[in-house]
């Protein structure tokens, strides 16, 4: 897969943005590589955040959809950022385009719209998710392994939606079945159903139960099966990345988890456990079980207490839990192995190379890394990378690269 | 520019309806104050009659006209009344109707189970329909709540409730559209269409 065109109206600093991209020239092995030059502050990565915005439709850098609008054109009373693309899938040509709309609404309110067209007929989001794909890579992704679950989690759901059919979906249903749980869940509460059982929950909250562990189950299927998948590719990567000196485990702890409890008591900290047999009819009856024997405390505290909605996930280097006792330089190197994992592993689900985005890595890279990472990259169809100097790059592949330039929110490409 | 109290009271109580906003309210309003008398006087009066005139009927919770103890489905002999089809809201109903298929009765349960807007059971009709069915007399009930999240688990609740009196319970199916295209059909539909599958005979 590679984007042949990129428009952008209105994002970030970039008011007005209309590129051809290159592609990669199959027989010569070579081409399809454009690095970004420019100072900071000059809207380098604002490019890779729209590229990524048309595969994810959600940013990587905020969690604020009306931040994308450009700042002075946000101040109208009617906004609109635009994004669209054209790009090559597999045999067959497709545009894609994305309109954030900042309408006024009442006296001095904004609301933000988005609207997405595939093929100029409007879609719904979880419809259109992963038919464009790219893989991003910034330097503040540390915090997948350095913060919190919650962190990790939006990892993994942005991985997924990207390559799993109907994962978007069943992810959004899921939260839907999950609020009106809870919503019930504090409802009981306020009536004092948690402390007097014998009033009974009248059968409202099974049928919730129901819902949630049989959405639920599907996820933590997939993602059982994905870590799994990413696990197998990404330890391989980082072998060689680390000369053999480490091991990389990724951990996934589903806050429902399915194995057995006492085989979970046999095992030690951090023993990655395989559970790649279970079943999705075995998951959800057992979801559906612990969610009863867990129902009072739950009643008591008015929330959900297990389910995908508190998954962890673990990255484990040389048996020690990298989240805890990880240095910088091997956060790096596991982060480099987990999303060159995920370019190969979206590539083996989807039949395509995504789309790769790398935000100034090389600056953080040591000489003999930067020549790993520009081997592996050096493989796929389409590569965009951003840099504040070329130096950083071998001769040999800034002369296989287009170079643009960018200055204040314009891109330059004759250079 | 003020407008009269009384043009300005209407545009207000027109934008308060569900799909009009300001814009449309004042061109209603405008219409309405320089359409003929007649224009006006029929709308208010439809309007008032509205409320007045029209009252639920106490055995399915349809609308009904005012003054009458059931609907007209319900009271009429040839509908058959060991068949109960549950929906909804009373445009469910009409919505069978026109399709002059059904035969049986229904129950309207006048929205559907949903925490988040402090919907429960008590609010809704379903201890009537308890009771209906209770009875004994009807045999069959239709779930025929809406096929997204809130409306399976209201009917999965029904299920729940109904158990014990022996009746038999259905659901409406799901899948593909009359005169609808495959490829066109969304993922989600599709799937269940592939899960509901019918054996040809």
């Amino acid at each position: 897969m590679y984007l042949k065109h990129l428009s952008l109206t209105n994002f970030r600093s970039l008011t007005r943005l209309d590129v051809e991209f290159p592609r990669r020239n199959a027989p010569q092995k070579a081409g399809g590589v454009v690095v970004l030059v420019g100072s900071n502050a000059q809207g380098k990565t604002s490019v890779l955040e729209a590229i990524y915005f048309l595969a994810a439709f959600t940013s990587f850098q905020t969690h604020v959809d009306r931040q994308m609008v450009n700042f002075h054109e946000a101040k109208n009373p009617l906004a609109v950022t635009r994004l669209a693309a054209d790009y090559q899938r597999g045999r067959s040509k497709h545009h894609l385009e994305a309109r954030l709309i900042l309408e006024p609404t009442g006296v001095n309110g904004q609301r933000l719209r988005k609207e997405i067209l595939l093929d100029g007929v409007k879609r719904h989001i979880s419809d259109v998710i992963g038919h464009f794909n790219a893989v991003i890579f910034v330097p503040q992704m540390s915090q997948i392994v350095e913060g919190g679950p919650d962190e990790r989690r939006r990892y993994l759901n942005l991985a997924l939606a990207q390559a799993v059919p109907s994962y978007a979906r069943v992810l959004s249903e899921y939260n839907q079945a999950l609020s009106q749980r809870n919503a019930l869940l504090k409802a009981l509460n306020e009536k004092g159903v948690g402390l007097n059982m014998s009033k009974g929950t009248g059968g409202q909250l099974e049928v919730w139960d129901d819902a949630l562990a049989r959405l639920g189950s599907q996820i933590i299927l997939w993602r059982i099966e994905a870590v799994q998948q990413i696990e197998r590719l990404a330890s391989r990567v980082h072998h060689e990345l680390t000369r053999g000196t480490e091991v990389l485990r990724l951990a996934y702890e589903p806050a429902y988890d399915p194995t057995k409890p006492e085989i979970q008591l046999g095992l030690k900290l951090d023993t990655v456990i395989d559970r790649s047999s279970f079943e999705l009819d075995e998951i959800q009856s057992g979801f559906l079980e612990k969610l009863k024997k867990v129902r009072n405390e739950e009643i008591a505290r008015g929330v959900t207490t297990i389910g995908p909605h508190r998954d962890e996930l673990r990255f484990i280097v040389n048996k020690v839990d990298l989240g805890a006792y990880g240095s910088r330089g091997q956060m790096r190197t596991t982060l480099l192995a987990l999303k060159l994992a995920e370019v190969e592993w979206m590539k083996e689900r989807t039949g395509e190379w995504p789309v790769i985005l790398l935000d100034e890595v090389m600056a953080e890279l040591d000489l003999q890394r930067r020549a790993d990472l520009l081997k592996y990259v050096g493989e796929s169809e389409q590569v965009l990378l951003t840099t504040t100097d070329l130096n950083l790059f071998t001769p040999e592949f800034v002369q296989h690269a287009e170079i643009w330039k960018v200055q204040a929110g314009v891109v330059n490409k004759s250079m | 520019m003020l407008l009269p109290e009384s043009i300005q009271s209407l545009i207000t109580a027109l934008e308060r309806l569900p799909g009009i906003g300001p814009k449309s309210a004042s061109r209603l309003a405008f219409y309405l104050l320089r359409a003929s008398e007649d224009v006006a006087q029929d709308l208010s009066v439809a309007l008032a009659n509205l409320k007045a005139n029209t009252a639920f009927c106490q055995e399915c919770f349809n609308i009904t006209e005012a003054g009458r103890e059931r609907c007209e489905v319900c009271e009429s002999p040839k509908r058959d009344g060991a068949v109960v089809c549950v929906v909804e809201e009373a445009l469910d109903v009409l919505a069978l109707e026109r399709t002059g298929g059904y035969q049986g009765k229904y129950h309207v349960l006048q929205g559907v189970l949903s925490p988040i807007e402090g919907i429960g059971p008590d609010d809704l009709k379903i201890k009537e329909l308890v009771a209906r069915v209770a009875n004994g007399e009807i045999k069959e009930v239709i779930l025929a709540t809406n096929p997204s999240m809130e409306g399976d688990a209201t009917a999965l609740y029904l299920q729940t409730q109904l158990k014990q009196y022996g009746v038999h319970v259905t659901r409406l199916a799901r899948g593909l559209p009359m005169g609808g295209d495959l490829e066109y059909a969304d993922q989600n539909t599709l799937l269940r269409a592939l899960s509901g599958r019918q054996e040809m005979s």
